[in-house]
């Protein structure tokens, strides 16, 4: 087992360092650094001074190993455009992003699962339908444009939710549910067939001649097998929300991490954009991880 | 229901109550006649692509003319709507029904275009990983991992910024960051097939590899890759629709459907028909191509449970002579 | 499964309680949102029109631009003599004090100036301090400005840079650009009490504050939102989240009026929109754009008049000189180019294209104005690729000699001289990127106008350039924008001649 995950490890480790290359690589190519730094009104020599100044002159390999070597020792870079240390930026606006998530895949977990249970109970039933039906249609919603419908509707229409920002809680629910919502069809989905499994096999079988029944049955014997993977799957999605989440914190007004993503992009901000692709990758490598332990844990037989 | 009717007017032979004189197709078309969700898909699909192609002829309004005087004008059923504007119009005085029947024809065309993309890529790749395994399948299991990693949306952004903005780039972008399922089926599947022994018996009377590709592996996963082509094209028309919501996918006066819902956005509170009909749109192509999609992985999966009904009774009297004509 | 059971509870518990999370509000308090971000609080370090509105606020400078007359008054100086053409003797006030308590003197005076001329990486104002030679300490009271040459803008940019305390930016070959960035100890009505870059400043009213033109504000303390999206703002303003917000378009404000939530105001601008366009052939030799009747051709194609009555609204209308036709020095009697699609079908014909050609047209704001031009264009035969997207975008794209032509505009704000626009505009291309003329007398001509204090020789050279200009069509002048502004109805906002938002006259109802 200790194998398996040093093994997964490395991987991780290799993606990072790969993934980090290619965007410091199409970002540098993309952007000019000195331009970006010497601003709108610079004049041309001036941005040939910043290039030399900064060192932006130098072969790339060099300045993505200054990078990384920086990164390493916590020195995540300056914002020029933020007037700010990238680590501070990102200290402020992660712990939105991490509410969000949090609160998104409370979301989904409060409607997929229900919903998975009582799609489980019920095959082929209309309840059945009724929640696959549910399941496509997530599928099938842009996401921003249901977070402006919520908008209209819950906030503008029958003004109980505030329209935007995140000062308070309350302020995060209706993009809670717009990205949670996201999520809720595949976990819905395994919920279901997770359960319907279960319910064929012998030990529930056994306890349902045993005496249980209805409720006791369903939740205390056969969930505790069939919510394993759910819960795999749910990490997997949590990681999605770093980085996924950018839509709806630009709709919402949120200030985290998607949304500082967004607006560094656009205005040409490298360092900042360099370190929130690393730490979104890295985000959802992690729970990847932690999910291929868990279903590893579960299966021998993927523990290559 | 008229599916019924069209499927049997064209395809008789299917219909036919010896179950065991069917072919695959006919199976297909049988199976598919049961299949609510299947048939709902494609009608719902068959008619958006019409409303696409023919709609602006139809109404004969182009989506592209502007009417400085009548702008934000309402749909029919606000107040202050009239008929000459059915959904009424947008910022710059266009009719918006042209304008979102129009958007068919850009969300259609680069859903396809970039399942396509992602599917040449995901295939090969998946193929070379099945069929060679060892260092090669090491290799590419690495590349999904990275591509799965990448904040797609962000990157996707970044190189729209670079080289600008246009409907090839797009697709090119689109499909680039969307071939993870066309790989992993297709790996799964060649390392399924290439151990099966008539595929061994081919190697061993010296088929070339790509022989054995092709005349083996593709046609028995061209099943399973129709279904994901079908799902990735619904992906690829959401990704394009926030790419232009964003400002990095098509540009205007294009109009893309979420490009018409960023331009609403504005309007949010006075006309909020500027989001909410596009969005429509958006979710009920999408819906009917998933449908479509979900209808043919149980059609095609052989340990679905759906019934070939048939309907005309048979006398024992019939059965009888059947079984003794066999002998 | 119970502890399954407890964690959902919590969960839904903890996302439904109204916790106070992130900030707070209290009375008093005037709440306004900016769409562009603030990120630096040092107006030396921002050209956009918000870091000059939270510069007035925050910052005090020797000279001030007064609404009503859009003259410049003093303000820091008590008075002042022009000496002559290349001398100025500046008396300050006395007592007036720093946000920290310090009192204002030449000293910090001198050393402001000479920071910004020394200061290298000062890009962006360095320019104003371009024509000063030297500032010398005449008094613990009174400087004199020694200039390189005779500048007519002066007072411009007297009132262009705010005057920092001795020292806080560093010393000469040490200068810490960022020494005002987070926290700013400065002159002005308001201090800064707290700064999250790109989300929020938060003042309080000085009350040392000398008076000045300005006046003492009315409100004690003012919080500037910066929310991006209009659509946002307007929902902040409908619930009482923010009580002003400006840029707001004729459509959003007509409705909102409408409502009886808020009141609209739509008044006179000093921004104005044109269409620069690549005469000099710094995108590609012989380009379509290279030939005179082409560029007169655009210029006869575009309805301007349509666009500005029914995208802007208001007091907006077409103009036919590369300036706002208020402002000083902007001279009218220039070749004028009607709308006739027609006659412009015919110029493209007679400079070689019968059929058109394609063209990029890039753009960064009005998108629907864009999209109209793009229209109008697109029908005498121009085929237009709208390249719509961030400043940044455009900015990068314009250092790289990629542009043929781009919609431009210019706010000038509160600056009543046409040498605060042409400025910019018509430099030696050698030095910037604007000037795409490729013309060297315009230059010659524009920025000669700034040279001297010779009122009649300035109106002479500024009408010599803008005849070259229109008659060469360099530019498409488009039109005067109109300044639109919701405010709650719980507070009065008087708006100025000059379309430029005097937040400190602002008073509750």
């Amino acid at each position: 087992m200790l194998r398996f995950i040093a093994g997964r490890l490395i991987v991780v480790i290799a993606v990072a360092i790969t993934l980090s290359f290619i965007t410091f690589f199409l970002l540098n190519y993309a952007i000019d650094p000195a331009q970006a730094v010497a601003g709108e009104e610079a004049l041309f020599e001036e941005i040939e001074q910043v290039r030399i100044q900064y060192g932006f002159d130098r072969p790339i390999l060099e300045r993505y190993f200054e990078w990384a070597s920086g990164v390493m020792r916590g020195n995540f870079g300056e914002s020029y455009y933020w007037n700010k240390s990238v680590y501070l930026l990102v200290l402020e606006r992660a712990p939105e992003t991490i509410t969000l998530a949090l609160m998104s895949v409370s979301v989904t977990i409060i409607i997929a699962i229900p919903l998975g249970i009582l799609a489980a109970l019920n095959p082929n039933t209309i309840i059945d339908r009724f929640a696959l039906g549910i399941a496509v249609a997530a599928q099938a919603v842009p996401n921003f444009w249901l977070g402006l419908l919520m908008i209209i509707l819950f906030a503008l229409t029958f003004p109980i939710f505030p329209v935007s920002g995140d000062k308070t809680y309350f302020h995060f629910v209706l993009p809670s549910i717009v990205l949670g919502a996201s999520s809720v069809p595949p976990v819905m989905r395994l919920m279901r067939t997770g359960l319907l499994d279960v319910v064929d096999s012998d030990y529930i079988r056994t306890a349902r001649s045993n005496g249980f029944y209805g409720w006791n049955l369903t939740i205390n014997h056969s969930m505790r097998n069939a919510v394993l993977p759910v819960v795999s799957v749910l990490a997997v999605q949590l990681g999605h929300k770093f980085g996924g989440s950018v839509i709806t914190e630009s709709v919402f007004a949120i200030n985290g991490l998607g949304r500082l993503a967004l607006e560094s992009i656009l205005g040409t901000d490298i360092p900042t954009v360099q370190i929130l692709v690393f730490i979104f990758a890295f985000m959802f490598l992690i729970f990847n991880l932690f999910a291929d332990i868990l279903n590893a844990y579960l299966d021998p037989r993927l523990r290559k | 229901m008229i599916f019924e009717l069209f499927a049997k007017r064209l395809f008789p032979q299917a219909f036919n109550n010896d179950l065991s004189e069917l072919e695959p197709k006919h199976i297909f078309l049988r199976k598919s006649v049961n299949h609510l969700g299947f048939k709902f898909g494609l009608t719902m699909l068959l008619i958006i692509i019409f409303l696409g192609i023919f709609g602006p002829h139809i109404i004969g309004i182009s989506p592209y003319e502007q009417d400085l005087t009548k702008r934000l004008l309402p749909p029919i059923w606000v107040e202050g709507g009239n008929w000459e504007h059915i959904f009424g119009t947008d910022g710059n005085g266009r009719d918006y029904l042209a304008r979102i029947l129009y958007g068919t024809r850009i969300s259609l065309t680069i859903g396809f275009g970039a399942a396509f993309v992602g599917m040449i890529i995901g295939i090969s790749l998946g193929i070379l990983a099945g069929y060679f395994g060892g260092w090669v399948d090491q290799l590419v299991n690495y590349l999904l991992t990275c591509q799965l990693a990448l904040p797609g949306l962000l990157l996707a952004m970044t190189v729209v910024f670079l080289i600008g903005p246009s409907i090839t780039v797009v697709i090119l972008v689109i499909g680039v960051l969307h071939w993870t399922l066309f790989l992993v089926v297709s790996r799964s599947a060649t390392q399924r097939i290439r151990n099966l022994d008539y595929v061994l018996a081919a190697n061993a009377i010296g088929a070339s590899k790509y022989q054995i590709i092709f005349s083996d592996i593709i046609p028995n996963i061209l099943n399973q890759i129709i279904v994901i082509f079908t799902l990735e094209v619904g992906i690829a028309i959401l990704s394009e629709a926030s790419l232009s919501f964003l400002g990095v996918g098509i540009q205007p006066p294009t109009p893309s459907w979420g490009l018409l819902i960023a331009e609403g956005r504005e309007a949010l509170f006075f006309q909020p028909w500027l989001i909410i009909l596009p969005g429509i749109a958006l979710f009920l192509l999408v819906v009917s191509i998933n449908m479509l999609g979900d209808g043919l992985r149980d059609i095609t999966d052989p340990n679905s449970k759906i019934e070939i009904k048939s309907k005309v009774e048979v006398p024992i009297s019939n059965l009888k002579q059947n079984i003794n004509s066999k002998k | 499964m119970r502890i399954l059971k407890i964690l959902i509870l919590t969960i839904l518990l903890f996302s439904f309680s109204p916790f106070q999370a992130f900030a707070d509000k209290s009375d008093d308090t005037l709440v306004i949102a900016f769409s562009r971000e603030i990120t630096n609080l040092d107006y030396h370090y921002g050209t956009k029109t918000e870091y000059l509105i939270l510069g007035d606020m925050i910052d005090d400078s020797l000279f001030y631009v007064e609404n009503e007359n859009l003259t410049y008054a003093p303000s820091l100086a008590s008075d002042f003599n022009v000496v002559d053409d290349v001398t100025l003797d500046v008396n300050l006030r006395q007592g007036v004090k720093f946000h920290d308590g310090s009192e204002m003197t030449s000293d910090d005076v001198v050393y402001t100036y000479n920071f910004i001329v020394t200061n290298d990486k000062n890009r962006r104002h360095k320019k104003l301090a371009s024509w000063l030679k030297s500032i010398e300490k005449t008094g613990k009271y009174s400087v004199r400005f020694n200039l390189n040459s005779p500048y007519a803008n002066l007072f411009n940019d007297l009132y262009r840079i705010k005057i920092r305390k001795n020292g806080i930016m560093g010393t000469d070959g040490n200068w810490d650009d960022n020494a005002q960035a987070t926290s700013l100890n400065g002159l002005g009505p308001y201090k800064v009490i707290s700064f999250d870059p790109g989300v929020e400043v938060v003042l309080e009213r000085n009350e040392s504050y000398f008076g000045g033109p300005k006046g003492n504000p009315a409100i004690k303390n003012l919080i500037i939102r910066s929310i991006p999206d209009m659509g946002t703002q307007q929902a902040e303003l409908m619930s009482g989240g923010i009580h002003w917000m400006y840029n707001v378009k004729k459509d959003v404000g007509e409705a909102m009026a409408k409502t009886g939530k808020a009141d609209y105001q739509i008044g006179p601008s000093l921004r104005i929109g044109f269409l620069v366009l690549d005469a000099g052939g710094y995108s590609g030799e012989g380009n379509p754009i290279t030939k005179l009747d082409v560029r007169r051709a655009m210029n006869h194609a575009i309805n301007r008049e349509s666009i500005a009555k029914n995208l802007i609204g208001g007091p907006a209308k077409a103009i036919h000189t590369a300036c706002n036709p208020v402002v000083f020095g902007c001279f009218q009697d220039v070749m004028k180019y009607d709308y006739n699609p027609e006659k412009a079908k015919s110029l493209l014909a007679s400079a070689g294209y019968p059929n058109g050609f394609d063209l990029d047209l890039w753009s960064y704001r009005d998108k629907e104005a864009a999209q109209a031009m793009a229209d109008d264009l697109g029908k005498v035969g121009i085929n237009i690729n709208l390249r719509h997207g961030k400043l940044a975008g455009l900015n990068k794209a314009r250092k790289e000699r990629q542009i043929r032509a781009y919609f431009g505009t210019w706010g000038s704000s509160a600056s009543p001289d046409t040498a605060t626009i042409s400025n910019i505009h018509w430099r030696d291309p050698n030095k910037g990127d604007r000037n795409l003329s490729g013309d060297p007398k315009v230059n010659e001509l524009m920025l000669g106008a700034e040279q001297t204090l010779d009122i009649d020789e300035r109106k002479k050279l500024y009408a010599e350039g803008l005849k070259l200009i229109a008659e060469q069509a360099y530019w498409v002048p488009l039109w005067s924008y109109s300044e639109g502004v919701l405010s709650s109805k719980d507070i009065n906002f008087k708006q100025d001649a000059d379309g430029y938002p005097r937040i400190w006259n602002i008073t509750w109802n």
